[in-house]
């Protein structure tokens, strides 16, 4: 058993001892032949893998490499008033921000320590002043343990180079779009603000969000490692779309003067806030729609966030007297009085167990409808709704606007508050007739008196005259039509009744009187409800609503003053609209209709003028002659003929 | 006419080749020498001018490259500027700064407005004038209408 094996070994070791050297080498030649192809092989089999198998991996991997999608920002759209003044643009921010990595020794893969590129307290201590910020704070923020901090965001553009001018290390610059108001304050509630981000947060660039903020668009290229573009590689550019600018039908001199008159009110009247709208009365285009106190977009705080809204469309309030100009008109338009009708009008009225009064006793049993309007007649105001009745007092109302949204196309707008005739009280009619037991937004009661004016048809106001095209053309809105509310005929009625109310001897809207216009108005002083709901409050809204010239009616100018002192709307609201009236329509360029003085009348004043104030510096002079001086004459001719 | 008669062309037999006589010896010309140094330095010159065509290649796209994000970056701060621009003449015309600005330079508030109406002839009257319809074509301006803006 152990000889064969032991025979089989010497055997080989003689077969191998007996090899010639070529046979040595040919055998060697073929082992690395076989580990050569061997080699090959499985090179083969990882370019297959690699060609084949995980091709479009590598290739993805490849792409992801070389490719960069730099993100382009969309430029969000303007916001320009009837004249192409900008109200709200978009401009390059800078923002500032820091890698805290570079404040902290690190090391690399391969365990090589590397220190800090600076100091945190040193780069904090250089970027606060010029960042406006604090040191500690700026510190704090650089020693986060984060890859990305921001120092400051959306700053302007020149604090940006001052930064980048330091060079510091781990610190650098972003453009970032900001939006900007460059009228600050200027129709701030109609126009919104947007966040951070660029997202519209209120009014209208919340409103059209959509339409201005555009399309990001991208740029894709190859990038080398260094970070240089290879121009020969890939270079796809998707454009970002620019949003889409938006045209208002504001006008911004007369907003200007309307945001005046109203902070002049609340100042003057120590008023909680103060709205006024101006209506185009062709094309119920809003022209001005301020509200007091405002607050400037570029700056706000989140204190200012009741001045935020516009209160001309979110706040409702009871048109008290302004409401009778609607109520006759219903009643004229009825057929049930006329402008000269006789109205038997007692001290007093009751409905139900309620007693109406005069606020000024007229004295007298019977006033005219035109007597009524312009004293402003609660008692005959009653008497001519009783005639009318619920139902049709409701319809005409309706049909004036209100109880519903103006579709103004301003977001958050109330639509008021009037009942249906079916839920009235019995003391409803009386109260509502004039203006108390309703509630109307100031676009709501300026819209009815655009209807007015406009002869009757109704007229929608609208803030958004239309959009900028790509052809930078505007491309208006459809405009909507007016229902023929009252008849033409019972609108020039209404309007020489509502002239009375100004020009009237007993007219309590005298100091709405425009030099050079005839105009027509109401005055409205009504208490506002008690904020628990148990009746009304000691607080009134003083109003005014009216239109100029009276002849061809251009302009409609709607005033509410919120709890003022002295609290009358003769006396407070009508001031304001005659100042915001007279710069709508110089503004405007709306002749004057007829009551402006004439050529020779006026040359005439001007030289009876010139002769008082000639006549009263020569009786100065009788009276205390100059002094003469040491030489005597003055060597004036005419003195030293005076002297004589 | 008359056609041609040709007659058939007669092969010759062929008749067994005759042995050749086996070449003499001869003296074998030594094959003529290749310039290879020649082809060498062709070949060095050839592959040398791809080389620095390519790199030269590469060097000026790479300047093209940084010649185009220079252009970028001017457009990019031309754009910046333009709206910065924009807004800075929309905030010098802002009502309330002129306003502010003529009050700090001592102008007072007009006072109420007078207007007189014109009733007889003047020499001018029957003129066609050019009225200013505050069209926004008259102000340069006003980006609102313009293409470019």
């Amino acid at each position: 058993m152990t000889e064969q094996p032991r025979r089989r070994r010497f055997s080989r070791v003689a077969r191998i001892l007996s090899r010639t050297g070529d046979q040595v080498a040919v055998r060697r030649i073929r082992w690395l032949l076989g580990i050569y192809g061997l080699l090959i092989v499985v090179v083969f089999a990882q370019l297959i893998s690699i060609q084949v198998v995980d091709a479009d991996d590598y290739a993805d991997r490849s792409v992801r490499q070389r490719e960069r999608t730099i993100t382009l920002p969309a430029v969000r759209g303007r916001i320009y008033d009837r004249d192409g003044d900008v109200l709200a643009t978009s401009v390059d921010g800078a923002t500032v921000y820091a890698d805290p990595r570079a404040y902290r020794p690190t090391e690399t893969p391969d365990g090589t320590p590397v220190p800090a590129a600076a100091a945190a307290a040193d780069v904090a201590a250089a970027l606060a002043p010029i960042l406006g910020r604090d040191v500690a704070d700026l510190t704090e923020r650089l020693e986060q343990d984060a890859h990305f901090v921001y120092l400051g965001r959306q700053l302007d553009w020149s604090v940006g180079e001052e930064v980048e001018a330091l060079d510091l290390p781990g610190v650098a610059v972003l453009a970032e779009p900001k939006r900007t108001y460059p009228g600050s304050a200027l129709a701030a509630q109609v126009v919104g603000f947007t966040g951070i981000d660029g997202d519209g947060l209120q009014g209208l660039e919340a409103q059209y969000d959509g339409v201005l903020r555009g399309k990001p668009g991208t740029l894709l290229l190859e990038r080398a490692p260094g970070g240089l573009d290879i121009s020969t590689g890939i270079r796809e550019l998707r454009p970002s779309q620019v949003g889409t600018d938006l045209v208002l039908t504001l006008d911004r001199d007369v907003q200007h003067a309307a945001e005046v008159a109203a902070a002049s009110a609340v100042a003057e009247f120590d008023a909680n806030a103060a709205t006024v709208v101006v209506l185009e009365v062709a094309t119920g285009d809003v022209l001005a729609m301020a509200s007091s106190p405002g607050y400037d977009p570029n700056a706000r705080i989140q204190d200012d966030q009741d001045a935020w809204r516009n209160r001309a469309i979110t706040d409702v309030f009871e048109p008290g007297s302004t409401q009778k100009a609607l109520t006759i008109a219903a009643a004229i338009e009825e057929g049930i009085v006329t402008a000269e009708t006789d109205v038997e009008v007692p001290g007093h009225i009751r409905v139900a167990s309620s007693t109406f009064r005069e606020l000024s006793p007229t004295g007298e049993p019977t006033l005219t409808v035109g007597d009524i309007m312009e004293r402003s007649s609660n008692v005959g105001t009653i008497r001519i709704a009783q005639e009318l009745g619920d139902q049709r007092l409701d319809h005409y109302l309706r049909a004036f606007g209100y109880g519903s949204p103006t579709g103004s196309g301003f977001p958050g707008e109330a639509s008021g508050m009037l009942m249906p005739p079916e839920d009235w009280w019995p003391t409803s009619l009386p109260t509502i007739a004039i203006g108390h037991g309703v509630a109307v937004t100031l676009l709501q009661l300026a819209g009815s008196y655009a209807t007015l004016a406009n002869d009757g048809r109704s007229v929608a106001p609208r803030v958004v005259l239309g959009t900028v095209g790509d052809d930078g053309r505007l491309k208006p809105v459809a405009a909507r039509s007016g229902e023929q509310i009252v008849s033409p005929s019972t609108a020039h009625q209404v309007q020489g009744l509502l002239e009375r109310a100004v020009t009237g001897d007993r007219g309590t809207g005298s100091l709405a009187a425009v030099p050079g216009y005839m105009v027509a108005g109401k005055t409205g002083t009504a208490r506002k409800p008690a904020t628990d709901g148990s009746g009304y409050s000691d607080q009134y809204v003083a109003t005014f609503a009216g239109f100029a010239p009276v002849h061809d009616p251009q302009i409609v100018v709607a005033v509410m003053v919120d709890e003022p002192n002295p609290f009358y709307g003769g006396i407070v609201a009508a001031p304001v609209f005659s100042e915001v009236m007279e710069a709508a329509l110089i503004a405007r360029r709306v002749a004057p209709d007829g009551s402006a003085t004439t050529l020779p009348a006026a040359m005439d004043h001007a030289r009876a003028q010139a002769l008082e104030v000639a006549e009263a510096a020569q009786a100065s002079l009788d009276e205390n002659p100059p002094p003469s001086g040491p030489g005597g004459a003055s060597g004036d001719p005419e003195t030293d003929e005076q002297g004589d | 006419m008359t056609a041609t008669t040709v007659s058939p062309l007669r092969r010759d037999r062929v008749r067994p080749a005759a042995p050749k006589p086996r070449p003499d010896l001869r003296v074998v010309r030594e094959p003529r020498p290749r310039h290879t140094l020649a082809y060498a330095l062709v070949l060095i010159v050839l592959v040398g001018a791809a080389v620095f065509g390519a790199v030269s290649l590469n060097a000026l796209a790479a300047a093209a490259s940084v010649e185009a994000r220079t252009l970028d970056a001017q457009v990019r701060a031309a754009e910046r500027d333009y709206s910065m621009l924009v807004a800075e003449v929309a905030s010098l015309e802002d009502p309330g700064r002129i306003r502010t600005a003529a009050l700090d330079l001592g102008m007072v508030p007009a006072g109420p407005a007078r207007v007189v109406v014109l009733e007889r002839s003047l020499p001018a009257d029957g003129a066609v004038a050019e009225v200013f319809d505050g069209g926004l074509d008259a102000d340069p301006l006003k980006p609102l209408l313009s293409a470019e803006r």
